[in-house]
């Protein structure tokens, strides 16, 4: 009877030894992932477009947590935009280097006269100048914004980039306060001579006489200048308005708004500064004598002639032609 | 040249003279943004701002 008794204790022993070790094997058909059907960040972005909640910051806008917008946002900025940048400023580079070794400097034909006339008085080219050189600064560290970290960068080290950017983003703030007073200048100062008329029609038809030696009439300003200066009135409007939103921000917009004023900023930048090398080019090494304009003021009469025949026939109609002291102009 | 070097140094002038505007009225957002039911704490010296 013993024995029987332990041959059962035995039986029972193994079967539930066995038992165990089955239990403990993994067995893969009863297997269940509890997180297969539940919902994905991808599918919860794509359904609710944004991710918000409620906050304790006084920021109500700290609320929100991811917008998709903010990724195409990235996108532009980090990608399309270097891509128009790098086009427009390279390209219109090339344009100007295959321009002038083809066309090269557009000369005074009939020489100097010796003789000169006023073109621009000094309270005009203290605001170009102003406005100019404010613009020189706000656009090499507006592309330090935008290309600096991938092309300057690896140039010069964290070290230094990081000094650099931080007074560049300074003079940037900051001199737009007077670029903004020069454009407004502009604008109201030269508004009345560059009005589009049939002229200017006439002078663009004959290409300006860039192409051969064609002199087509002009008054003070030729359809080529009143091109520039509505760029510049424009151009310098929008982004100065888009520069004060992003200068202050969130005073006026959301995010949302925030996005579009640095896209349309420095979109129109980048644009900007390519129309204003040309301009740059066409006031310096493009033109003999166009310089005088600007920097003393007086231009010499065969050149007014040239290019700006109508313009003289006005002054010279005005009073004695002016020597080589300098006659005042009547305001315009 | 005169117009030229007035122009940069009314820029210069202007320039300044709207940063010792502009800090005078700014806050940094650490003081802006605190308020009685949540204080934005010491942002660290790692910024660029009115002390660095």
């Amino acid at each position: 009877m013993a024995s029987f008794g332990r041959f059962i204790r035995l039986a029972v022993g193994a079967c539930v030894f066995l038992l165990v070790i089955a239990a403990s094997v993994p067995c893969n058909a009863q297997q269940v992932n509890p997180t297969a059907s539940s919902v994905k960040e991808q599918q919860l972005l794509q359904e609710l477009n944004r991710i918000q909640g409620r906050v304790s910051i006084p920021d109500q806008r700290s609320g929100v947590l991811e917008q998709p917008a903010g990724r195409d946002w990235r996108e532009f900025r980090n990608v399309t935009l270097r891509w128009i940048g790098g086009i427009a400023i390279l390209g219109m580079i090339a344009v100007m280097v295959i321009f002038y070794l083809t066309r090269g400097m557009v000369r005074l034909e009939s020489g100097r006269s010796g003789r000169t006339i006023v073109r621009f008085r000094a309270f005009e080219r203290f605001v170009h100048w102003m406005t100019a050189s404010c613009f020189i600064v706000l656009a090499i560290s507006g592309l330090n914004i935008t290309f600096g970290r991938p092309l300057l960068l690896p140039l010069i080290g964290f070290e230094a980039f990081s000094e650099w950017s931080q007074w560049a983003k300074y003079a940037h703030n900051y001199l737009s306060f007077p670029f903004t007073i020069g454009v407004v200048l502009i604008f109201l100062m030269w508004i009345a001579g560059n009005i589009p008329n049939k002229v200017d029609v006439e002078w663009l038809k004959r290409g300006g006489g860039i192409v051969g030696h064609d002199h087509p009439p002009a008054y003070r300003f030729n359809a080529g200048q009143k091109a520039i200066y509505w760029i510049v009135v424009m151009g310098g409007g929008a982004v100065a308005v888009t520069g004060y939103e992003l200068m202050f921000p969130f005073y006026l917009s959301g995010i949302e708004g925030m996005q579009l004023a640095q896209i349309v900023h420095s979109v129109v930048s980048v644009l900007f500064i390519a129309a204003m090398l040309a301009h740059i080019y066409i006031g310096t090494i493009g033109m003999e004598g166009a310089f005088d304009a600007m920097g003393t003021g007086e231009v010499d009469l065969n050149w007014a002639k040239e290019h700006h025949s109508l313009w003289v026939e006005e002054e010279l109609a005005k009073g004695p032609s002016s020597g080589s002291s300098p006659r005042p102009v009547a305001a315009e | 040249m005169k117009a030229f070097l007035a122009a940069l140094l009314f820029a210069a002038i202007a320039a300044v003279g709207v940063s010792i505007l502009l800090n005078a009225i700014q806050e940094p957002s650490s003081v802006a943004f605190t308020t009685g039911g949540a204080r934005v704490g010491d942002p660290g010296h790692n910024l660029v701002g009115p002390n660095g």
